[in-house]
């Protein structure tokens, strides 16, 4: 179960997202962030609420930053939590991601 | 004086070639969890380790729509979780994958090969063999 909320935050459209990003719910998530990218120029996913990630969600994070490059619009990922930062941090995703630990709003 | 104690025991599960047996294997992770009083970080990462080999053999080791594809045992031992983990599909050795390269930019990152790499660096003491239709992997997250 992955559950996705919009809102706009001194400037950024803020994609947060709660539960699950994994193999079922990964194209949602994704689908999501593209489409926050298709209306705003800087777009940051919570991912405060999130429980868990696995490859799957990680790849729909991934997918989204080449779409941001794709367009010249600004991505991050904020707010992880311990064990979720831990899987970014093996992935390396921190060498392709903007990554706070706050929001960046 | 006799103390109550539950009696441990191993979890068996089997689930079918479908991303939706996701919900059961991460539920039955957790029982087991709870069962042995493993904290929260034990139980991300086995659900994480099964969840990236399952989905491989979903996706690409034509597992998808088959039934009873994968069968999944956890045992908890002094040295932490053994996992023994089997599934139907095409001959697939997670050991001898190759590593992702993680130093690469976003335009030239594979998206594949994450998944093992994460299991390689979570689990300790991984085995792998064929044996007859079965991938058969065993491995140890210490805890």
């Amino acid at each position: 179960m992955i559950q996705l909320t919009q809102e706009t935050r001194s400037g950024w459209y803020v994609v947060g997202v709660r539960g699950r990003a994994d193999g079922e719910t990964a194209d949602e998530l994704e689908s999501a962030l593209r489409a926050a990218l298709e209306d705003h120029s800087k777009v940051a996913a919570d991912l405060g609420g999130l429980d868990y990630i696995s490859s799957a969600g990680l790849r729909a994070v991934l997918q989204a930053a080449r779409a941001a490059e794709g367009k010249n619009a600004e991505f991050a990922v904020c707010a992880l939590s311990p064990p979720v930062k831990k899987v970014f941090d093996m992935s390396g995703m921190h060498h392709v991601l903007r990554i706070h630990g706050e929001l960046p709003c | 004086m006799w103390h109550n104690q539950a009696i441990l025991t191993d979890t068996e599960f089997v689930l079918h070639g479908s991303v939706g047996e996701l919900q059961r294997l991460a539920a039955e992770t957790a029982t087991f969890c709870r069962e042995h009083s493993l904290g929260d970080e034990v139980e991300f990462d086995l659900n994480l380790v099964l969840e990236e080999l399952f989905t491989n053999a979903v996706s690409h080791g034509e597992c998808a729509g088959m039934e009873k594809a994968v069968q999944v045992r956890l045992q908890l031992l002094n040295d932490g979780v053994h996992v023994e983990y089997a599934d139907r599909g095409r001959p697939f050795d997670p050991l001898t994958a190759p590593e992702p390269n993680l130093d690469a930019s976003l335009e030239e990152r594979r998206v594949g090969g994450l998944g093992v790499h994460l299991v390689r660096q979570i689990m300790r003491d991984l085995e792998y063999r064929r044996a007859g239709d079965w991938n058969r992997i065993t491995m140890r997250r210490p805890c």
